[in-house]
């Protein structure tokens, strides 16, 4: 059978916001980049956004209520303007972003996008992913890697500002504040408010202003609000002692700071007004999509720089988010990996690492740690099927790879009983000789998947799809909900 | 050591002596007997006696004295283990780059001219033969000599060695007798099992003294396997010295030529680790058993 040696695949990114909906198409090219005297080994090699959709305004039913039918029709007419059809898309996400988030509107889009999205489409929500999407398809991540500086990303929508922080190419920090530049709406150009959102009320309440629905404002009287939401932006990114305001708005917990920061990117719909070369002079500017995005973004710009930070610009502001869902949210696996049967794809993996000190060397001792772990997760008696995520064997011997294997095969006897598949996930580049000793060990044929050279740390979930490239490799989508553990 | 004959010399000596004591890598004893012996313009003998051992810092070590962005340097050196990032003095190199560019050479050497030892050919369990080289100077000087067997080899490889097996595992030290110490206690194992459990018969694999990766041909026209694969030490360089290669041939005869071998390259600790390329080699020997084919003609067929 002739192995090809790069084959390109379909991915869409869907962003779901406060404020808007869009989604992107691009095309990965995976091609396996070792030489031929090395093990092969598959990365994404091109990335190229073939469709960009237009930005709607997120369809709601009403304030809390995002309208899914109608979201779905926006994805048809959509595809219908790429050329594509749902069954050419061969993998990408969803992501359900900010408010709308908040809003449990995600099963209702989930349901109602399922036909649409293609085969292989993670449907997910959660600020910290959102933020290191937004930085990944900003540009701060692949900054972070050439330059070799730290960067953080703060991506300002409609309702949130979600930071993630990069160092050599991965989010190492992340966070989430309700500050977006939709949270007061006004008429269109003009100086009337229509809306005042609850933390919009929570930051006039704490600087003591007052403003109020129907009421007529100018700049003057709008400015000390929208400076003091841009303050609590910034002051996010310099210290992890609070005020009483920025410690209400957070919604996750805060950075933790544990790289100096010094650059700054800033994407999401009001980044425009960050990189802005003049300051909004009259409210009809300051409202020109309803809300008070580009007065904020302006005053973000001056209290970043009177902070001393530098302002770097991205390659993607409004579209950064589902750029970097629909192209970056796929990992491929390390290509030694040791599968059989047509389990995949497989979703919502759950991730379990039972070795936080170093794995003991005995396959007694092995199972042990396994065992407990899964008793703790009660992982044997639910239906769900368990990742087993680990940096790599004790050491890289065959004799303790050998181990490892009779180990887990024995601390997994309950699990496997029930004709699960067992997978393995670790950092080691050896998931293909464990693999192997799995087979040899075990009484009877198993399914068994083991990823290598993948990095698990902070994961919570994984989707594993379908096999590319003849069955080498198997795109891995890595969830991380949380930093701060 | 050269004798220090003028007075430069003596200072050179002893500012190199006295630096390598103040970073705490040479005891104050080290130090005194080598001055002494600069001192006494006699040829340096080193103290077969001291136990004295120079330390180096770790290799991904910042060496640059205040560097414009120390994250830059360590990620590249992270990518390679090429002499980078070693900061410099005036226009040359510190003294412990030069030291250890000193010692990697010397493990280099000591990997080519080293024979592997016979505790670990009894530990491994594998029968020893030698190519018609002689000596490792004739190993070294005369390559033709380690393509062929000696006559006393060919005679126990036809009388031990079991014949028409699929596949013939060859141990050859070729230009790295610590490559095979290195690996083929990790490598053989993994791939023994890999063959094994694929169900593949497997001759029992032994070790060619002073080989070269043609040697494989010879062995291929005694045993008539369909596949020979050699675990040959490689010409070691100054990153590491231990990399070991896989060259295989598919049923080599009068009319094969180097493009019909497969080879994996770069098997060591720091490349593709022994252990996984047993697994790795076992998914290969099977594509070459199943085309009927290797080197250029198997590619060809893919
Ligand atoms: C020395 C060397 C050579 C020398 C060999 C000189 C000699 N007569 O001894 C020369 C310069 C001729 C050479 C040429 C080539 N080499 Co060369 N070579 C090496 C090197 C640096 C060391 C090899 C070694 O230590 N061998 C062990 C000793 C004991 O073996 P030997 O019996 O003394 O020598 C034989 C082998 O070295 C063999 N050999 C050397 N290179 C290659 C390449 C292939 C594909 C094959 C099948 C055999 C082979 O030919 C020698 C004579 O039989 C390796 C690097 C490495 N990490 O291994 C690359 C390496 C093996 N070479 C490589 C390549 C690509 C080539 C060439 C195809 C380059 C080209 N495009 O023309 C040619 C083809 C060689 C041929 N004979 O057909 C690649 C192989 C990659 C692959 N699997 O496809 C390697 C791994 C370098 C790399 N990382 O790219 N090579």
């Amino acid at each position: 059978m002739p192995e090809s040696n790069n084959q390109r695949i379909t991915s869409v990114g869907i962003d779901i916001g406060t404020t808007t909906t869009q989604l992107v198409i691009s095309q990965l090219t995976i091609e396996n980049t070792a030489s031929g005297s090395l093990v092969p080994h598959v990365e994404i090699t091109d990335k190229e956004v073939i469709h960009r959709s237009q930005i709607y305004f997120t369809p709601l039913v009403d304030r809390d209520l995002v309208n899914a039918v109608a979201v779905s029709k926006i994805l048809e007419s959509e595809y219908i303007a790429a050329g594509l059809t749902p069954e050419m898309i061969d993998t990408g996400a969803v992501i359900i972003t900010g408010e709308t988030a908040k809003k449990e509107n995600a099963k209702a889009i989930i349901d109602a996008l399922a036909g649409f999205a293609g085969d292989f489409v993670v449907a997910t929500a959660g600020a910290n992913l959102e933020a290191i999407f937004a930085g990944k398809g900003s540009g701060a991540a692949l900054y972070s890697a050439e330059r070799h500086q730290v960067v953080v990303n703060i991506d300002v929508g409609g309702g949130t500002s979600n930071y993630a922080t990069f160092h050599e190419g991965k989010a190492v920090d992340s966070s989430c504040l309700n500050i977006g530049g939709h949270l007061i709406e006004f008429e269109r150009h003009g100086d009337r408010i229509t809306y005042i959102s609850e933390p919009a009320q929570t930051a006039l309440e704490t600087t003591g202003q007052r403003l109020q629905v129907g009421e007529r404002v100018t700049l003057p009287q709008l400015r000390p609000v929208v400076k003091a939401m841009a303050e609590c932006i910034v002051e996010v990114l310099k210290t992890s002692v609070h005020s009483n305001l920025t410690h209400k708005l957070l919604m996750t917990p805060p950075l933790q700071l544990a790289h100096p920061i010094r650059k700054v990117m800033i994407s999401g719909g009001v980044a425009d007004y960050v990189y802005a070369e003049k300051e909004p002079e009259r409210m009809a500017e300051v409202t020109v999509f309803g809300d008070f995005g580009p007065l904020l973004g302006w005053e973000l710009k001056v209290s970043l720089d009177s902070a001393g930070f530098v302002l770097e610009k991205p390659n993607e502001t409004v579209r950064a988010t589902v750029i970097g869902t629909g192209t970056q949210s796929v990992n491929l696996s390390g290509s030694t990996i040791h599968l059989q049967e047509t389990t995949l794809p497989l979703r919502n993996i759950m991730v379990v690492s039972p070795f936080t000190a170093v794995i003991p060397e005995t396959p007694e001792m092995i199972a042990e740690v396994i065992k407990s772990e899964m008793i703790q997760l009660q992982v044997a008696q639910t239906e769900g099927v368990v990742a087993i995520a680990m940096k790599g064997p004790r050491t890289m011997s065959f004799l303790d790879i050998n181990s490892f294997a009779q180990g887990l095969l024995l601390g997994m006897q309950d699990y496997i009983v029930n004709a699960k598949p067992l997978i393995l996930v670790m950092e080691a580049d050896c998931g293909k000789v464990l693999g192997q000793c799995i087979n040899a060990s075990a009484t009877h044929p198993l399914e068994v998947i083991c990823i290598d050279q993948i990095e698990v740390d902070n994961c919570d979930y994984i989707d594993i799809g379908k096999p590319l490239m003849g069955g080498r490799v198997v795109p891995v989508v890595l969830k991380t909900l949380v930093f701060n553990r | 050591m050269a004798v220090a004959n003028n007075d430069l010399e003596k200072v050179i000596i002893q500012s190199v002596m006295e630096e390598l004591a103040k970073k705490g890598l040479l005891s104050q004893k080290g130090k005194d007997h080598m001055m002494s012996a600069a001192m006494m313009d006699m040829p340096f003998v080193p103290n077969p006696q001291s136990e004295e051992m120079v330390t180096f810092p770790p290799q991904e070590e910042m060496q640059i004295d205040n560097p414009f962005n120390a994250d830059a340097v360590r990620a590249m050196k992270k990518l390679t283990p090429a002499r980078i990032g070693i900061g410099r003095a005036g226009t040359r190199p510190k003294t412990m780059s030069l030291l250890r560019f000193l010692a990697d050479h010397a493990v280099a050497q000591d990997a080519v001219f080293l024979d592997v030892s016979d505790e670990f050919l009894q530990r491994m369990n594998l029968m020893a033969v030698q190519s018609s080289a002689g000596s490792k100077d004739e190993f070294l000087q005369r390559p033709e000599l380690g393509r062929r067997l000696s006559e006393e080899a060919a005679r126990k490889i036809a009388e031990k060695c079991e014949k028409n097996v699929q596949v013939q595992i060859l141990i050859v030290d070729g230009l790295s007798s610590s490559a095979i110490e290195a690996n083929i206690p990790d490598l053989l194992p993994a791939l023994m099992q890999g063959l094994k459990s694929s169900g593949i018969k497997v001759g029992a694999p032994f070790f060619i003294k002073n080989g070269r990766v043609w040697v494989q041909d010879h062995v291929a026209s005694i045993v008539n396997c369909d596949v020979v694969i050699s675990l040959i030490g490689e010409r070691p360089g100054l990153g590491t010295a231990e990399s070991l290669s896989a060259y295989m041939i598919y049923r080599p005869d009068e009319n094969t030529v180097e493009a019909d071998r497969t080879v994996i390259s770069n098997i060591h600790k720091g490349g593709i680790p022994p252990a996984e390329a047993g697994a790795h080699l076992t998914d290969v020997i099977k594509q070459i058993l199943s085309a009927k084919a290797s080197g250029v003609k198997l590619n060809q067929q893919k």
